[in-house]
């Protein structure tokens, strides 16, 4: 539908990963602590245990508050203004929709078919009003950003683009991925200045064929497995004895967990390089006002190897060190993070306006949906 | 410099809307705040109740917003605080003070986990019994009006059974829902040819069981062995097992949902996970009920009550069933259920015991 206007190819970035010229990029920083937001965390869990999840929404803004607020560039922090009602009568409605969802799918199946039908064409709406309010609500240098991406242009994003790449098995998945990127990039504004991106096919198929290629691998690791187990399987079907057959079911039962954990770390691997490569690609062949480049240049494999560690640490110290965790990964990613201006950094930075629908606009908004919630 | 005493606090000023920022300067004049350039210009004030000054958070910026528009920004979260205070809005920061790094936070972390026990262990519970209590009757009934015509559509067939093994155990189906406490317009038993469901019964929740004719055919002559199973399928309707699988599910999930932005996508995938082997284990505890259940109406209607118990022995015959409990499996193992039902009945002929 509104897909916007391709760019000419001069903004094709060409980025070189990892050595990039730090002389004239300007990296984010993250100045929070984990034992800072250890605090934060845990009283939002609290209070939200206590108030039976009406705090949740508060919780949100002031989470959302410190990380924002933490995130720095040219030393001045971003800013995250969103109320706690706002969010939660976005929950509330949220909510309400699948309480009646549900009510009418036991009472009356064909209504409840017409409902999620219905919200099939909603989610896209919904969609992009949350992204419009998730940049209304954050500001720089006392100046909002903005989003003016249409339906039609998340439906394309969100619903038909990973709808291809399931279909397709993920051999499509680098076009979904250039075609959400392409939505939010394009449609963010700063002030009265836009962002652009258009990140090239090219090098985001070069970025998955190495997810592709862990996939198979992996998957030759379980097949071997497998066959070095229907031996052991057979043995037990020649000479079936009760004791066996015990200890077989219980390495089986062993097995299977295995095998399902494998499965999901192999993907979830994969999908992290995808992540890191695809947000490098995409972030640098982003401009700012036609002429401040972006960039990005995550190590896919620190990337990687960052958001493991963490699950992994999360899980063992049962959540208590998912403060630390998220602390790690924001400042990881923040560094790796920069924005080049051309011409004098202090001049530009003091000669943006903001917007003047923008403003106060977002007083009338509520956070309809999240990809959070 | 200008004589109104030192400021509150150091930072920068922005005009409104504007990117453009000035150093400036935060303090009191006459019962007003004012914002001061550094050569003392006044660039903006405002009556204490007209300025809206931002909540604390860690330490992130301060934000003090002026009645036109302006706002200042400055670092030192100190001073803005000292200065509320002073000015007797302590009760402010209040969750800022409880978020503190401090020894307290060990408290919250135990009341944390403590709090969640006591909701998954109580309060879901006494939830989902308020939810099966609160739900009408007209609810089951069409829940299971729409299940019985889908599997009809999809899985069922009709049934071969001939009329003389039918009557045996609608006979046999009448003597237990007679002593059960739906009674016999509670309950209606459906034949049907099981197919892909194999030997099978179950029961929706509205008190419509169904049986296939594979079951029957693998129970022969024993009669009394389908009744049992038919018992236990009552022990799961009158136990509304089903609606409560659903609440259970429903409340669980939205449990995880509240708390998942504080918590990480990969370990809200793993308490998903969790929660559906918690499920499972729910679903055993369930079985075991309804164990229980058939060999009291058995005994009720003054059958066998180890008809059940005969059918697990078959099962493990015919199907070579020798499963042992896990956490991942919906039925208890076999061989423990038979010996279950066994001590069951037991002790119900000689309670004293």
């Amino acid at each position: 539908m509104t897909l916007a206007e391709p760019l000419s190819a001069q903004t094709v970035g060409q980025g070189s990963f990892g050595r990039s010229a730090d002389r004239d990029f300007q990296r984010l920083s993250f100045s929070g602590s984990a034992s800072e937001y250890f605090g934060i965390w845990v009283v939002n869990i609290l209070l939200t245990i206590l108030t039976l999840g009406i705090y949740s929404a508060w919780a949100k803004v002031r989470r959302n508050r410190y990380f924002y607020g933490n995130t720095v560039l040219l030393g001045r922090a971003f800013e995250y203004h969103a109320r706690g009602w706002q969010i939660l009568i976005g929950r509330l409605i949220v909510f309400a929709y699948l309480v009646l969802y549900n009510v009418m799918l036991t009472f009356v199946p064909l209504v409840g078919i017409a409902l999620s039908v219905l919200l099939l064409f909603f989610v896209p709406w919904l969609l992009a009003r949350g992204l419009r309010f998730s940049a209304r609500v954050t500001s720089y240098r006392n100046v909002r950003f903005d989003f003016v991406g249409r339906a039609g242009g998340a439906f394309v994003a969100f619903i038909v683009g990973p709808v291809l790449a399931a279909l397709t098995l993920g051999i499509l998945a680098p076009l979904a991925s250039r075609w959400s990127y392409r939505y939010i990039g394009n449609n963010l504004r700063y002030g009265r200045k836009a962002f652009a991106t258009d990140p090239s096919v090219g090098q985001i198929y070069r970025n998955w064929a190495i997810s592709a290629a862990i996939i198979v691998l992996g998957f030759l690791i379980v097949g071997f497995v497998v066959a070095l187990n229907s031996a052991l399987i057979a043995t037990a079907i020649e000479n079936p004895d009760f004791a066996e057959m015990v200890e077989m079911q219980a390495s089986l039962t062993l097995l299977i967990v295995l095998g399902y954990v494998l499965i999901l770390s192999i993907f979830g691997v994969a999908g992290l390089v995808y992540r890191a490569g695809v947000r490098n690609v995409a972030w640098s062949a982003t401009t700012f006002d036609g002429r401040h480049r972006l960039l990005s240049d995550l190590s896919r494999l620190r990337y990687t190897w960052i958001a493991v560690s963490n699950f992994v640490v999360t899980l063992v110290t049962l959540g208590l060190m998912r403060p630390w965790a998220a602390v790690r990964m924001a400042r990881y990613v923040n560094e790796h993070t920069a924005v080049r201006f051309d011409g004098n950094v202090g001049e530009i930075l003091s000669a943006i306006e903001a917007e003047g629908s923008a403003v106060g606009a977002e007083f009338m908004d509520i956070e309809g949906f999240d990809f959070g919630f | 410099m200008a004589s109104d005493g030192p400021a509150i606090a150091h930072g920068e000023w922005h005009p409104r809307g504007s990117s453009r920022s000035l150093p400036a300067s935060l303090l009191e004049r006459a019962g007003r705040l004012a914002v001061r350039d550094e050569t003392g210009a006044e660039l903006a004030g405002g009556s204490l109740s007209s300025i809206e000054i931002s909540s604390r958070v860690g330490r992130i910026p301060r934000r003090i917003t002026f009645p036109d528009g302006s706002l200042f920004e400055t670092v030192d979260n100190d001073a803005i605080d000292r200065f509320l205070a002073g000015k007797g809005c302590a009760r402010e920061g209040i969750v800022h003070r409880l978020e503190r790094f401090h020894p307290r936070l060990i408290a919250f972390v135990a009341a944390t986990i403590l709090l969640g026990a006591l909701i998954y262990r109580l309060a879901l519970p006494a939830l989902v019994e308020v939810a099966v209590a609160v739900t009408p009757p007209i609810v089951p009934r069409i829940m299971s009006a729409s299940t019985l015509e889908t599997m009809d559509q999809t899985l069922l067939g009709e049934s071969k059974l001939d009329e003389a093994r039918r009557g045996r155990i609608l006979d046999g189906f009448r003597r237990i829902v007679a002593e059960s406490s739906g009674g016999e317009a509670g309950y209606t038993l459906n034949f049907r040819k099981g197919g892909a469901v194999g030997p099978n019964a179950f029961a929706l929740p509205d008190g419509t069981l169904i049986l296939t004719d594979e079951l029957v055919e693998l129970a022969g002559d024993d009669t009394e062995m389908i009744v049992g199973v038919l018992a236990h399928e009552i022990g799961h309707v009158e136990h509304k097992h089903s609606l409560r699988q659903i609440y259970r599910a429903a409340g669980v999930a939205a449990l995880i949902m509240l708390i998942a932005g504080d918590i990480g996508s990969g370990a809200e995938d793993v308490l998903v996970q969790g929660g559906g082997l918690l499920s499972l284990s729910y679903s055993r505890s369930a079985e075991a009920e309804a164990d229980r259940h058939s060999v009291e109406l058995m005994m009720k209607a003054g059958l066998d009550p180890t008809a059940i118990a005969r059918f697990f022995e078959l099962l493990e015959a015919k199907l070579d069933d020798h499963s042992e409990t896990s956490i991942f499996s919906t039925h208890p193992g076999t061989p423990e259920r038979r010996k279950a039902i066994l001590d069951m009945i037991a002790e119900l002929r000689n309670p004293n015991r």
